[in-house]
């Protein structure tokens, strides 16, 4: 793939036409500066956003996000529609940590009267919130409780204790996909699934601490309590061994489905079924199952953090309470309403590795964010920046409301292991000011800022293309990973 | 070694070679487990497991089987340290693996993936590239 192959349709818009290749059904367009897209043609994730055009039912063009990498099947940033009635649904497209997402959390801490405690902060953190490979978290449920817990997502954790009404009103979808049916589940995916509730896991995943840097839209800051050199905390997980085995088993199911339904793909990786075939209705329904689990975990994890800020600043400090500002999914396929040539179409809407970005006066978000737009929430890496947007009503017309999920990757974790050290990287972070916990110096190596793309840059694109509004940066002070 | 890493942007790409579809079906199981890294708690018994499998494709069997591992990796906590596949015939496989319960992984890895996946007959045998989902 060349730059030449592609057309340029906005200052930050580039477009393969469909005539490309004989099998895309759609044209491919990815926002990007020219620096992010010189870097997308570094690895083969262009060619996986070919790849994803070519799926049946597709409406208007597939899309990738400005932090696109290289992905399986997918691009990672990828964001597709395809029609209920004649599209599908593709477990591949969503991608094996179904809901894996971010939440925010502020406070009325200053952050220069947590300097003294972040140390303390860091290690009950790391204590408190259960982390690593395979690592089992502290909720013990019987087989009827977690069944509940998938149906019914974030109000389960209500009733059990860990959220507040407010955590629940700021997530998205209220925390509960109503689609859900743990009867689609296999007893595989609930045995790996029942004992890591309210656990972070590895890899990229993280818990950060951060200071808001600065503030681009007081109003909107104000609406989420982001105020400028405070103390906000960041949560980077999914579903766990329980998403993973729910995908695992579609994938393997779809197989035979994509062969009896007559679909070619260029890709095994982008296995599908029609949307209203039993297929895709059994997944569909186990994918919100893993959903409403994912929403509970970060939900827990928000527990665990609470208590930990207040076993370390409670008597020091005046107010330690961390209020949700939003949660959010960055892999998931949803069913929405858009405008499609100027009809509303019912399709379904895969992000892997992208976010909603829906604009102001969307009916399903809390009342208080009603005028400013859906929070669109952006994590960096370790050491470097990460942003508070907003949803706009472009996006709805550009992108199918969908927004970028993060800095994106640009060096490979073979490469981040040979040339950067664990022991080293956590020295320099400490150095300027980050408390790092992390379980595993060379995976720590592998989430080495510098593995990633500048996500400032990632910004200007998504803000400059007005599909995102800038609303606040924040800083990290510390970072706890497994 | 029958295996090596290959760079991949976000996940983790494994290059697997054998004599014979046997020996390929076996280096992938060793070579996943040595990206996993981990260190067993030899205090404890092992344990030992059986595997009879069989895929309508040999792609497909190859991911079952590794699912398998990781499955038992993640789930029952095995720190596998011997795999030994002793028939690979007509799309299906016979496998033993032993290890102790109660290790600890290094890398968690999420599933393997049909990304690209084609085991290619070639001059060294057989060989596959298997990208994982980290």
């Amino acid at each position: 793939m060349r730059k030449q192959d592609f057309q340029r349709i906005e200052d930050y818009v580039w477009e393969i036409p469909a005539s490309f290749r004989d099998d895309m059904q759609v044209p491919a367009r990815l926002y990007a500066s020219d620096r992010l897209l010189e870097a997308a043609l570094g690895d083969e994730s262009v060619d996986q956003l070919v790849n994803t055009a070519t799926l049946p039912g597709l409406v208007k063009y597939s899309l990738a996000m400005p932090d696109i990498h290289q992905g399986y099947g997918f691009p990672i940033g990828g964001v597709i529609a395809s029609r209920t009635g004649d599209g599908v649904i593709s477990p591949g497209g969503v991608g094996y940590d179904i809901n894996c997402g971010v939440r925010v959390l502020s406070s009325g801490i200053e952050a220069e009267d947590i300097v003294p405690f972040l140390s303390e902060l860091a290690s009950t953190l790391y204590r408190n919130c259960p982390s690593g490979v395979g690592k089992g978290g502290n909720v013990k449920l019987n087989d009827k409780q977690f069944k509940s817990l998938l149906h019914e997502g974030s109000s389960w954790a209500l009733k059990a204790g860990y959220a507040l009404p407010e955590d629940v009103r700021r997530t998205e979808e209220q925390g509960c996909l109503k689609a859900a049916d743990a009867g689609k589940v296999s007893s595989r995916a609930l045995s790996r699934g029942i004992g890591q509730v309210g656990t972070l896991g590895a890899g990229n995943h993280f818990i950060e601490v951060d200071i808001v840097d600065e503030v681009f839209d007081a109003n909107a800051a104000d609406a989420m309590g982001l105020v400028r050199g405070r103390v906000a905390v960041q949560v980077h997980t999914g579903s766990r061994g329980f998403g993973h085995q729910v995908c695992t088993d579609y994938v393997r199911q779809f197989q035979e489905a994509v062969r009896r339904y007559g679909i070619s793909l260029p890709d095994r990786q982008l296995i599908c079924a029609p949307f209203h075939s039993e297929e895709g209705q059994s997944y569909y329904g186990a994918m919100c199952a893993a959903a409403n689990y994912a929403f509970v975990n970060r939900q827990v994890l928000t527990h665990h953090i609470r208590r930990s800020f207040e076993q370390v600043l409670s008597g020091k400090l005046d107010d330690w309470h961390l209020r949700l500002v939003y949660d959010i999914a960055h892999n998931m396929a949803k069913v929405e309403k858009h405008n499609v040539d100027g009809k509303t179409v019912e399709v379904v809407v895969h992000r892997k590795g992208a976010t909603r970005a829906f604009g102001p006066g969307y009916e399903g978000l809390p009342p208080e964010y009603k005028d400013i737009g859906q929070p669109v929430l952006v994590p960096g890496s370790m050491g470097t920046s990460s942003w508070v947007l907003t949803g706009t009503e472009d996006s709805m017309n550009q992108t199918f409301g969908s927004s970028c999920h993060g800095a994106g990757r640009v060096m490979s974790r073979k490469k981040a292991k040979s040339t950067i050290r664990g022991d080293q990287l956590r020295a320099e972070l400490e150095e300027s000011g980050i408390s790092v916990q992390a379980g595993s110096l060379p995976g720590l190596a592998e989430e080495a800022p510098r593995a990633y793309k500048d996500v400032d840059e990632v910004v200007k694109v998504v803000t400059g293309a007005g599909i995102a509004k800038k609303v606040a940066r924040l800083i990290p002070l510390a970072v706890i990973k497994g | 070694m029958f295996w090596e890493e290959i760079s991949h942007t976000a996940d983790l790409s494994l290059h697997v070679w054998g004599e014979d579809l046997r020996a390929l079906f076996e280096n992938a199981a060793r070579g996943v487990l040595d990206l996993m890294g981990g260190k067993p708690d030899e205090h404890l018994p092992m344990i030992e497991k059986s595997y009879d499998l069989c895929a309508p494709d040999w792609e497909t069997l190859l991911v079952d089987w590794l699912t398998e591992l990781l499955y038992l990796a993640e789930d029952e906590g095995v720190l596998v340290s011997t795999v030994t596949v002793t028939e690979v015939g007509d799309l299906c496989l016979r496998a033993s693996v032993s290890g102790w319960p109660g290790g600890r992984y290094d890398k968690l890895i999420k599933a393997v993936t049909y990304h690209d996946l084609a085991i290619v007959p070639t001059e060294r045998g057989y060989e596959v590239v298997i990208v994982f989902d980290v």
